[in-house]
């Protein structure tokens, strides 16, 4: 007799979600149902009638954790849309601030790690490490991106400014600096990771990845009409009609049913099927790692902060300071929709903006890493004990708040009145 | 860290811990600077100490004698920028900017009073100020009675001295007098002639000696070519110290006399005594401004 459990809010990961098991008598999940269950903001309903350079900076609101990401995927789905080109010291400028987020973004995930993976008597060794290590990416995202966080400098059309000599020697020095601690700490949490008691193929799904670049995102490498986007609605009951689930005495059947008017996330599929991007998934594509499950995405996620690292030092070499970091452009749209693509620390951040001949943005769509990985979370749970599904989760370093949309439910009859994806 | 000398408070001062009469040893910082060269001297001095790694000051502007803010990492950018200038230059806009694109982590920042309180504030509430007011390592202050919009500072060379901007070489306030002195020329305008051109803030500021700063200095109360140096905070006073010993500034001995430090408290104490009637008068208008009533104060000299 199988039975379900359910874990809410899930723990160690942005944002709030709920995992939902169906597990059989021996404890295995024989269906692993993972969603978001955090409050609905309505960025990308916000920026639509805005002129376009609203979208960047309300949009890297979306996430404290990766503004950096939206920012650089918001403002290249603009320049793509208003068909500007970015001149190239303010290109790589933005790879620049990109991959100091990147290694600032991995470094935090070790952190909520830690507890799982981490010796207690190495744990402050550890944390410290962490710390160092942020401190140096984030001093790079601030003197390129102008604030670590919400970076103001990233706009359309480049970068605001230009670095100094001395800064970019600076960058150098210290991420060359901080190189040796880098891959020290890298080492020692493949250690950790390599010596964890996971079960054999934890983690492991059939999905097939998805990556666009190595270190920055190419919307050549993505296909819109491959993209598929649909409501958790038909997801999650897509087994079940509506009459049938009335006739369903049992209780699982309709816990089924309910997720799909809890969740607020829509389903994004690519070729029709879920995929999982982020660390491994670029790893896989462009590092010829083969390993898959939990401990790989792990390992791949720390060997990715080197890759980010040596990257930063070979592009800041090419900087020239007295170069032109912006583009000079009008904002009379084309209509044209404008694909921006960034690989963010959790995945392929993709977001989609259409400028009037007016000026005005009149469409604005996000489809973020988390969300893209969502169906296949829960589908990696699938197969091994229930106890270790939170560490399959927490192995794609969810980051839920820029995954939420809605539908329109009727309040009283908890219908669904609309059914296709506000996108808000 | 301790200071060697204990904290003096002084309401008139400001608090300190010892004041001397310094100038510049180096000859190219005396040249071009206004009285003693100590901020030049300083600020060289600290950043080929590696004390700063680079400083907001007062530099050309695209006008002559309208300075723009610029940050300078090399002692030739300090040179060039040394020299009083009698009109504002909005120099904390260059504080985020100095440690993001110039990359700075030890700055140091010269300033009026007002500015100097100004950057003590960004310290004490850093909003949006995000990995920007750490990086503060030197806040050295300039006296200052009043400042002049730049369009004041245009009327008195073109109406009173009958010039242009461009041929002024140097600007210069002692004896009560402004001198503007051109290549072949010199007009002093009593310093009475200048009031209603300044800056409206001038009104309400209690502050003459930049007295939150770490160290400040100015010509009053020292002979020609010297400079009052008050040394305030530890890292002041560790600064000033270390300059002296390594020859970069010499002591001479402090007048304490009527033309000296008299002189500067005297100074000092008029400007306060004046300022709190014109903050009185302004409250009771129900005005906005951002300083105690007298009679809510200890000591009306007091600088809140």
């Amino acid at each position: 007799m199988s039975k379900t459990i359910t874990i809410s809010p899930t723990s160690r990961q942005e944002g709030h979600a709920t995992l939902s098991l169906e597990v059989d008598d021996e404890g295995i999940v024989t269906s692993g149902r993972y969603y978001s269950i955090t409050p609905v903001r309505g960025i990308e309903k916000m920026v639509v009638g805005k002129r376009p350079e609203s979208a960047p900076v309300l949009v890297q609101r979306i996430c404290g954790v990766c503004p950096v990401t939206h920012t650089l995927a918001s403002v290249e789905a603009i320049d793509d849309s208003l068909k500007i080109d970015v001149p190239k010291t303010g290109q790589m400028l933005r790879e620049i601030c990109l991959n100091a987020h990147m290694i600032n973004s991995h470094a935090i995930h070790h952190f909520l790690v830690a507890p799982d993976f981490v010796p207690e008597d190495d744990y402050r060794q550890t944390v410290k490490n962490v710390s160092e290590i942020r401190k140096q990416a984030q001093y790079v995202e601030d003197v390129i991106g102008g604030e670590g966080i919400h970076p103001s400098d990233i706009r359309i059309g480049g970068m605001a400014h230009n670095i100094t000599k001395n800064t970019k020697n600076k960058i150098k020095t210290r991420i060359s600096g901080l190189m040796g601690l880098l891959e020290k700490h890298v080492e020692q949490m493949a250690g950790y990771i390599e010596a964890k008691d996971f079960p054999e193929n934890l983690g492991v799904h059939a999905q097939p990845v998805l990556a666009t670049s190595n270190t920055y995102g190419s919307r050549q490498n993505i296909s819109l009409q491959s993209i598929q986007e649909i409501m958790p609605n038909s997801w999650y009951s897509d087994k079940y009609t509506a009459q049938e689930d009335e006739e369903y005495a049992d209780e699982t059947m309709k816990t089924a049913k309910r997720i799909g008017k809890t969740a607020c996330s829509q389903i994004p599929l690519y070729d029709s099927t879920p995929v999982e991007t982020g660390p491994r998934a670029r790893a896989n594509k462009y590092r010829r790692f083969k390993d898959k499950g939990a401990k790989a995405q792990h390992l791949a996620r720390a060997q990715e902060m080197i890759n980010s690292a040596e990257r930063i030092i070979e592009l800041v070499d090419k900087i020239d300071p007295s170069a032109q970091t912006m583009a000079k452009y009008t904002i009379e749209g084309t209509n044209r929709l404008g694909v921006g693509v960034i690989e963010g620390p959790r995945g392929t951040n993709l977001h989609t903006a259409r400028i009037s001949p007016e000026g005005f943005i009149t469409e604005y769509n996000c489809i973020v890493p988390t969300t893209w990985n969502i169906p296949t979370m829960g589908m990696a749970t699938e197969g091994t004990h229930y106890k270790y599904a939170p560490d399959v989760i927490r192995a794609y370093d969810p980051c839920l708040s820029c995954a939420t949309h809605m539908v329109v439910v009727d309040d009283e009859s908890k219908e669904v009145l609309k059914d296709d994806m506000v996108q808000l | 860290m301790g200071g060697k000398e204990i904290m003096i408070h002084d309401s008139a001062l400001g608090p300190h811990q010892e004041i001397l009469t310094a100038r510049a040893t180096d000859k190219k910082i005396l040249g071009k600077a206004q009285d003693g060269g100590i901020v030049t001297a300083l600020l060289v001095y600290a950043l080929e100490k590696n004390i700063i790694d680079g400083t907001i000051v007062a530099g050309d502007g695209k006008e002559a004698w309208k300075p723009e803010p610029i940050v300078a990492t090399t002692k030739k950018e300090i040179l060039k920028s040394s020299g009083t200038k009698y009109t504002m230059c909005p120099n904390l806009a260059m504080v985020k900017e100095a440690t993001r694109r110039y990359g700075l982590e030890k700055m140091g920042i010269v300033g009026t009073p007002c500015q100097i309180m100004g950057v003590r504030k960004m310290q004490a509430y850093p909003m949006g100020l995000r990995h920007v007011t750490d990086k503060i390592a030197l806040i050295a202050g300039i006296y200052c009675m009043e400042n002049f919009p730049y369009d004041s500072l245009k009327a008195f060379i073109q109406d009173k001295a009958n010039t242009t901007p461009e041929k002024v070489v140097k600007m210069d306030i002692s004896k009560g007098k402004l001198f503007i002195r051109t290549s072949d020329d010199e007009t002093a305008i009593p310093i009475k002639q200048t009031h209603g051109y300044e800056q409206s803030g001038c009104r309400y500021c209690m502050d003459y000696v930049a007295e939150l700063s770490d160290v400040s200095c100015g010509s009053v109360g020292a002979k020609p070519g010297w400079s009052t140096v008050i040394k305030r905070t530890d890292v002041g006073c560790s600064l000033v110290d270390s300059a002296v010993e390594d020859g970069v500034l010499e002591v001479t001995e402090t007048n304490t006399g009527k033309f000296g430090l008299e002189m500067l408290r005297k100074l000092a104490t008029n400007k306060k005594k004046q300022r709190v009637k014109n903050v009185d008068k302004a409250l009771d208008l129900g005005l906005e401004v951002p300083f105690t009533r007298s009679d809510l104060k200890e000591d009306i000299l007091e600088n809140r």
